[in-house]
């Protein structure tokens, strides 16, 4: 992800720049922003609800998971990937080693470590549990038990 | 009885590797304090000054004698040879060194017991009725459900993180043994009018400096929705709840900014898009097999012409401390943990290895934690309580003060505890040698005293008969009065006497209260009865007067 003078850009998984507007910004000019390829940045007191019958034009969505304590990223994931059946790319930004697993599940498609995690162990930490007691977005590699 | 299978066993281990690679970064230095206390507090684990605590789920209070003799094992290895039975039926160690969390954990995860969100802004370890399956008038037994909801609340991907931490209870019973409406869920099993078993559900329950009783949201969800509609309730508060406000991040108080009404109408428009999603329908294959894991390990026994021992003692004992069971020729026996002089909920290792063998002989290998403390054999013969009770006695767990005002329930307060404002324990003692008269205590009847030591409210003080709030004024301790709080009939929170009363003073005070109730009391009242019936004023005028 980059921030350079307010234009926050993050490379997509096709290897694409693409330019993220906020919640805002995309509500007031959805057919231009869809036609330039922008992708929405969804802070956590965002109102995902707001973007439901627009998702499909977003060309990649971001999701910032910055504050460890913060929980509202999941059920927003939840809510687009899983509700909405949102099925472009999920950006999970400023995310914690730790919870790779629960964010993975709840829809997040890839993501951006924070910088204090790297050389560590991922996969510990996204595949830490084999065996998931209830329904989520993704639980691929999991063995179902509910 | 029902035990974990491979997976589940499984499932243990795996969280207990992950918690230990979490543990050894933040040994290294690589894992900030803050994010590892979220991550410990999650597993359990509480940091303090000195010495650092783990608490460990019962799962709604239900234990075979092999778990009670791990939790007695871990108390030697790795404490100081004693574990502390708490209020919400769990137990916690207070003695225990950081790098021998994991092999403490890998070893109760061998008996199926573990550490998993009983602490943490997550879903805690559901509170249940001790007397699930064992009573006549039961609603339902709950047992089956606590432990699909358990299954389901486990590392939820989406609810892991929530604003505030999250208690659960479920009853099947007529009368209300968890206190339900005091949690920030409760789910009450009823039949509706076409006979099908669901639900009522009470959200924003909570005691604490602002208590609360919850309300209704909604009457009746289908059994096989109820996965569905706790979602809706979680994604709700997870997404809406406060976070700015440190005091306000229990779900009690979203639900009383919006009211209980618009809270209702919030999870129901949710529940709308989930509710026919088949991954999240109750699985009722399993609920079927659950019902005949729970089902009686017993057979009625025919005990015609048997006739009890008579004893004085062994009388009053029996009247407080045994139940009616639903299968003839069995009792519930009920063991408090609490002794004068000790204090309330602990138990040693050598305490716990005895209970287990005793209930390995007189109660099927199955024992209950409950809210008072207590543990329950849910399976004793009739004929067998006398030798039971004596051999109780011998290990002096037989007080006939069980289940009478001398039994108090006390929070471990200024002796233990760095939060408290004034001691509990102390004033638990002082209570116990003021009625120590066997007879009066006996004609007095069950009075509840509970005694917190802080706000917080450990001891449940604000659902109790006579409950009393630890507070400290120019150093001094004191101590504000409730009456008349309750939970099994209705809930409701105790109401203030007056101005609180100095830590000398006080347990003339409770005299002088129970004085009252006994002048008052017509035939068959117990406190709350007369306290409804006479309201506060003749009780304030008799302490302050
Ligand atoms: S009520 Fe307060 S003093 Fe008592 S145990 Fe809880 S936190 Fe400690």
């Amino acid at each position: 992800m980059v921030d350079d003078n307010e234009v926050i850009t993050v490379v997509s998984e096709q290897g694409q720049t693409v330019e993220l507007v906020s919640v805002e910004e995309w509500i007031e000019n959805i057919d231009s922003l869809a036609a330039s390829g922008k992708g929405v940045l969804i802070k956590p007191v965002d109102d995902v609800t707001l973007l439901k019958d627009s998702l499909n034009k977003i060309a990649l969505i971001a999701l910032d998971f910055v504050g460890f304590d913060d929980g509202r990223g999941y059920s927003q994931a939840a809510l687009i990937r899983n509700r909405w059946g949102y099925s472009g790319e999920i950006r999970g930004i400023n995310t914690h080693l730790d919870q790779l697993q629960f964010m993975l599940r709840s829809g997040v498609s890839t993501y951006d470590l924070q910088e204090q995690y790297q050389g560590s162990n991922e996969h510990d930490y996204t595949h830490g549990f084999s065996i998931c007691y209830q329904a989520a977005a993704n639980n691929a590699d999991m063995k179902e038990k509910f | 009885m029902y035990q974990y299978n491979a997976d589940d066993t499984a499932f243990l281990v795996e969280r207990v590797d992950q918690f230990e690679k979490q543990l050894n970064r933040h040994l290294a230095g690589d894992l900030d304090a803050a994010k590892f206390r979220s991550l410990r507090l999650r597993n359990g684990l509480y940091m303090e000054l000195h010495a650092h605590m783990l608490r460990v789920a019962i799962p709604y209070g239900i234990l075979n004698t092999e778990q009670l003799r791990a939790l007695a094992d871990v108390a030697d290895k790795y404490d100081r040879g004693f574990g502390h039975f708490t209020t919400r039926q769990n137990i916690q160690y207070n003695w225990i060194e950081l790098p021998e969390i994991a092999n403490l954990l890998r070893d109760l995860s061998a008996v199926g017991l573990h550490a998993i969100q009983t602490s943490g802004k997550a879903m805690r370890n559901i509170t249940a009725d001790p007397f699930s399956g064992l009573t006549k008038d039961e609603v339902e037994d709950a047992r089956p459900y606590c432990e699909l909801i358990r299954r389901w609340f486990n590392i939820h991907p989406e609810f892991s993180w929530l604003p505030g931490k999250f208690k659960i209870a479920i009853n099947g019973a007529k009368l209300d043994e968890t206190a339900l409406q005091i949690h920030d869920l409760g789910l009450n099993i009823v039949y509706n009018e076409a006979n099908e078993l669901g639900f009522a559900v009470y959200v924003g329950g909570g005691l604490g400096a602002a208590p609360m009783v919850a309300p209704e949201i909604t009457p009746f969800v289908a059994a096989e929705d109820i996965i569905s509609y706790l979602e809706s309730v979680l994604r709700v508060y997870n997404l809406k709840g406060r976070r700015d406000n440190l005091k306000r991040l229990r779900i009690k108080f979203m639900v009383r900014e919006h009211g209980a009404v618009e809270f209702g109408r919030m999870v129901d428009e949710d529940w709308q898009q989930t509710k026919n999603n088949p991954e999240l329908k109750l699985n009722m294959d399993e609920l079927a097999k659950l019902k005949k894991d729970f089902a009686l390990p017993i057979e009625p026994v025919d005990l015609a012409g048997f006739t009890d021992t008579v004893d004085f003692n062994y009388s009053i004992w029996k009247k407080n401390n045994v139940r009616a069971h639903k299968l003839s020729g069995y009792s519930i026996v009920n063991i408090s943990l609490t002794q004068l002089g000790t204090a309330p909920g602990d138990a040693t290792s050598e305490q716990m290895r005895m209970l287990a063998d005793l209930a390995d002989k007189y109660s099927n290998s199955e024992l209950r934690t409950t809210k008072r403390q207590n543990l329950v054999f849910p399976y004793v013969r009739q004929n067998q309580v006398f030798e039971l009770w004596q051999e109780l006695a011998k290990n002096s767990l037989a007080s006939p003060h069980q289940g009478t005002l001398a039994h108090v329930v006390a929070c471990p307060g200024g002796d233990y505890c760095d939060l408290a404002k004034a001691v509990s324990i102390p004033i638990a003692q002082q209570v116990q040698q003021r009625f120590d008269d066997m007879d009066k205590l006996y004609d007095i009847g069950p009075i509840n005293i509970n005694i917190s030591g802080c706000e917080n409210s450990c001891a449940h003080h604000h659902i109790s008969d006579i409950g009393l709030l630890g507070l400290k004024k120019n150093e001094q301790e004191f101590y504000q009065i409730t009456l008349a709080g309750e939970t099994l009939h209705e809930t409701a929170i105790g109401r203030k006497l007056g101005r609180s009363i100095a830590g000398a003073e006080v347990v003339d005070a409770i005299e002088d209260i129970v004085n009252i109730y006994l002048d008052s009391r017509e035939e068959g009242e117990n406190f709350v009865d007369v306290f409804k019936r006479i309201g506060i004023t003749p009780f304030k005028e008799k302490v302050y007067g």
